[in-house]
């Protein structure tokens, strides 16, 4: 049996818990789940993992992330055991030297951690990946995403005002976390474009600055769609600097009613980058930012949502790059 | 008796107390080497830079040892610390776009 390592606390019953959990600055605001030794053991086992194992740092703040404050956060977040090995990969992407937490958890920008799902392992937990799919209902993406986030601020120190120095800060900061809707085409999904075997699964954390929709209700054409897509982006511009280099990435969400128009006329995603990369990287027009893409792949395509609305989300990135890490 | 309910703690420590504690000042700046340390976000150098001229109009001051960031988005380099820490007297920095 694996042995936990983390300071006990003692009380009458679970409200008393959660309030003094809450006096404590350890939650989000919201009631938590208790953290008991049992509880945590379970996922610890659900996942395979020993209670020290490691699963990043935080160098400039001397923290070291384990399997332990992985799962006692989770079962915070109210997770369910089958979970944690989503979880851990969402914490060990987050923390990847280039997914730069230290930065996108401290910016005054208030930048919120999407968490992104591929595979199998969407079907087997239910994460929604369709109609509604950014929004609250869905048990397993609500607690993901904020099973993170409780890491970000209890183990890794992100708590408003200490090492959170968000300005307005975001409601995507209470969970942010969808999976992609890999039935709804041919599309290759977002976790094999990026290198991983088809039927496997993981996970891609973005740093997200802010999030902007891209709507066009009368483009009937890939083109129209597309020229659209590329003057949201071109318009906001995207961040980056020289240690990042050319890894930086966007997230376009491509809903069903945008879609249809690139699958009906055989266009993959690789079609859809090849056709808007021109458009990206053309000389910068006065009233644009700068996109600081490295190269098409820097763009990520993502299917998801539901009909009705002709829209495609665009997550700008913070100082980072987007990491996926696979769901063992 | 009713057990009683365990819960774990989930940080990685308490949090340093830092509510109203502020490095020593010095008396004087004169005579003192002032650190300027940019964080390459928007005309943060060319700020530092007319805040040094102030302080050199105003004080005694003997020397810069100006810091720009080799990224917007990491730390100084340890070598620039070092500078720092070794050679400054005061340092100037600030946060923000």
């Amino acid at each position: 049996m694996t042995v936990l390592r983390a300071d006990r606390l003692e009380y009458d019953d679970a409200l008393e818990l959660i309030e003094d959990y809450h006096r404590r600055g350890w939650t989000d605001g919201l009631p938590i789940v208790p953290p008991t030794p049992e509880a945590v053991e379970r996922f610890l086992g659900a996942a395979g993992l020993e209670a020290d194992a490691v699963l990043g740092t935080v160098p400039t703040r001397e923290v070291v992330v384990t399997a332990e404050h992985a799962a006692i956060n989770a079962v915070m977040a109210g997770c369910l055991p089958e979970y944690m090995p989503v979880v851990v990969a969402a914490v060990r992407a987050h923390l990847h030297e280039k997914a730069n937490c230290h930065s996108t958890t401290g910016t005054l920008s208030g930048a919120s951690q999407l968490v992104i799902i591929n595979g199998p392992v969407r079907a087997e937990l239910g994460v929604a990946c369709t109609a509604g799919c950014f929004g609250p209902g869905f048990r397993p993406n609500a607690t993901i995403g904020r099973a993170l986030r409780l890491v970000i601020r209890n183990v890794c120190r992100s708590v408003p005002g200490f090492l959170d120095r968000a300005t307005f800060s975001s409601p995507l900061r209470y969970s942010f976390c969808f999976g992609e809707d890999e039935e709804g085409s041919d599309w290759l999904p977002l976790h094999v474009e990026r290198g991983f075997a088809p039927g496997s699964s993981a996970v891609t954390v973005h740093s997200v600055m802010y999030m902007v929709s891209s709507p066009d209700y009368t483009s009937r054409t890939p083109e129209g769609v597309l020229d659209s897509l590329a003057r949201t982006i071109r318009r906001q511009g995207t961040a980056g600097d020289r240690w990042l280099g050319d890894g930086t990435n966007v997230v376009a969400v491509i809903g069903p009613e945008h879609r249809r128009y690139l699958v009906d006329a055989g266009w993959s995603k690789a079609d859809a980058r090849e056709y808007l990369w021109p458009k990206l990287t053309a000389p910068q027009q006065p009233g644009e930012g700068k996109v600081k893409l490295g190269h098409p792949e820097g763009l990520l395509l993502v299917a998801a949502g539901g009909p009705g609305m002709a829209e495609t989300w665009v997550m700008f990135p913070h100082l980072a790059w987007a990491i996926t890490e696979p769901v063992r | 008796m009713a057990a009683r309910l365990i819960g774990l703690d989930p940080t990685s420590g308490p949090l340093p107390d830092t509510t109203g504690k502020v490095a020593p000042r010095p008396s004087s700046l004169d005579g003192a080497v002032v650190g300027l340390v940019a964080n390459g976000l928007g005309e943060a150098e060319a700020f530092l830079s007319a805040l040094y001229d102030e302080l050199v109009n105003t004080h005694h001051i003997t020397a810069a040892i100006p810091v720009v960031k080799s990224s917007v988005s990491v730390p100084p380099e340890p070598d620039d610390w070092q500078r720092l820490t070794e050679g400054a007297t005061v340092a100037i920095t600030g946060f923000g776009g």
